[in-house]
Parts: C-alpha cells; structure tokens; sequence
C-alpha cells in the first residue's frame, strides 16, 4: 500500500507544482503592460530527503527574465524620457500562452496518475472484500 | 492400573506449554497494533488537511491527496475487519 500512497504524493506535489507555474504565468500576463515589469520562471527541482530521492517534485526560486526590456514611444506618458520613450514589460504573450497550455496539459497528465494509482488501490480491496 | 502422579503432571504441563500461544501470538498482535497506529495517523492527517484546505491554509492538491490516503486507508480496515468477523462466525458455527 506504501507504493500506491507515495505515488499519489508524488503526483500532487507534481500538481502543485505545475500549479505554482501557472500561478507565475498569471501574473505575468497580468502585468504585460506595466512598465518595466520582468517576466517571471521557475524551475523544478526534485526533491530529496536525506540523500534519499523521495520522487517528488517542488518549485525552486522563482527567476526574472533578463530579456532586454522594449522601448517603448508614448511622449504623455508619465515615465517618459526626453525623446519620448519608456521601457515597457518584456512578457512575451504567446511564450506565456505556451506555457500556460503546457502547465494544464502536465497537470492533467499528473491528475490521470493520481488516478489511476487510486484505482489499483481501490481494485486490490475490492479482490479482498467479496 | 496404577498411574505416577509425577509423570501426569509433567504430560499436563506439557500440554500447557503446547496450548499457551507464545511467540507468534505476541508478533501477531504489535503488526495489528502497528497497522492500527498508522490507520490512525492517516485519519488524523486526512482530518488535519481537510481542516487545513477549508481554513485556506492549504491546497487542493494536498486536501484530495490527504481525503484519498484516508479513504484508501478506511477500505483496508474496513475490509480486514469484515475478514476477521467472518472467521470468527465460522469457528462459532462449527459444529461440536
């Protein structure tokens, strides 16, 4: 039984993470117009409880995109320079579509794992119950 | 026929030693306790984070995962104890 449960826990924390991604997604389309808003990432690490790999997944540190950051030509703009221009946001709105359609699709992907390990769990009490 | 007491009561004790459930029995009873304790321990976390998920404190994830380790964990001993009563109703049926 120990096998089925870890499965689970390990595609939770995969859920959890992709939740975090989408979270992170979010925000960054909600700030495509702010200006000198940094896109945000983040990368998933495995984790590992004394040395041993437990086969979960979590968040690492979240990272701002160092994409150089567009001029963008708005002279009544409060932040503009002389020459009429502000740095805008560098979010790119369809690398965000993407990964946001990716998160889901791997969300899913965890969610049929969880499950079906819940099935087999299920099944092998019900071989036992009749 | 005349019968030694002393070698009566030695058979009697033997057949004591025979009937008196040693070893196994002591090993059979801590694995329920163990399984009892984790059953236990697995209600109490499913309670924990299904309190947690409705304060917001925690997320969906870990509020099903949590649900569907007690479930799981309700059905086994659910399903052992309806074994052990069954048993026990066939050792009461047994004719003597």
């Amino acid at each position: 039984m120990s096998d089925f449960s870890s499965s689970m826990s390990a595609s939770a924390s995969g859920m959890a993470a992709q939740a975090a991604r989408l979270r992170l997604v979010s925000e960054n389309i909600a700030n495509v117009d702010t200006p000198g808003f940094k896109a945000k990432s983040v990368s998933f690490q495995a984790v590992s409880d004394f040395m041993a790999n437990s086969g979960q997944v979590k968040t690492g540190r979240v990272e701002l995109s160092n994409a150089e950051l567009p001029q963008v030509y708005d002279p009544g703009h409060p932040l503009a320079d002389e020459n009429g221009y502000y740095k805008g946001s560098n979010v790119d709105l369809m690398v965000q579509i993407a990964d946001a359609r990716e998160a889901q699709r791997s969300y899913e992907a965890n969610l049929k794992m969880f499950d079906q390990s819940r099935q087999m769990a299920t099944s092998i009490l019900d071989l036992l119950r009749r | 026929m005349q019968t030694n007491p002393h070698i009566a009561s030695q058979l009697y004790t033997n057949a004591q030693n025979i009937a008196k459930p040693d070893g196994p029995k002591s090993a059979g009873s801590s694995l329920f306790a163990n399984m009892a304790n984790d059953f236990m321990a697995t209600m109490r976390a499913g309670e924990n984070a299904a309190v947690a998920g409705m304060t917001g404190k925690a997320d969906a994830q870990t509020v099903v995962e949590a649900l569907a380790a007690s479930e799981i964990a309700i059905q086994t001993a659910v399903s052992v104890r309806d074994r052990v009563v069954e048993a026990y109703q066939e050792i009461l049926r047994m004719p003597v």
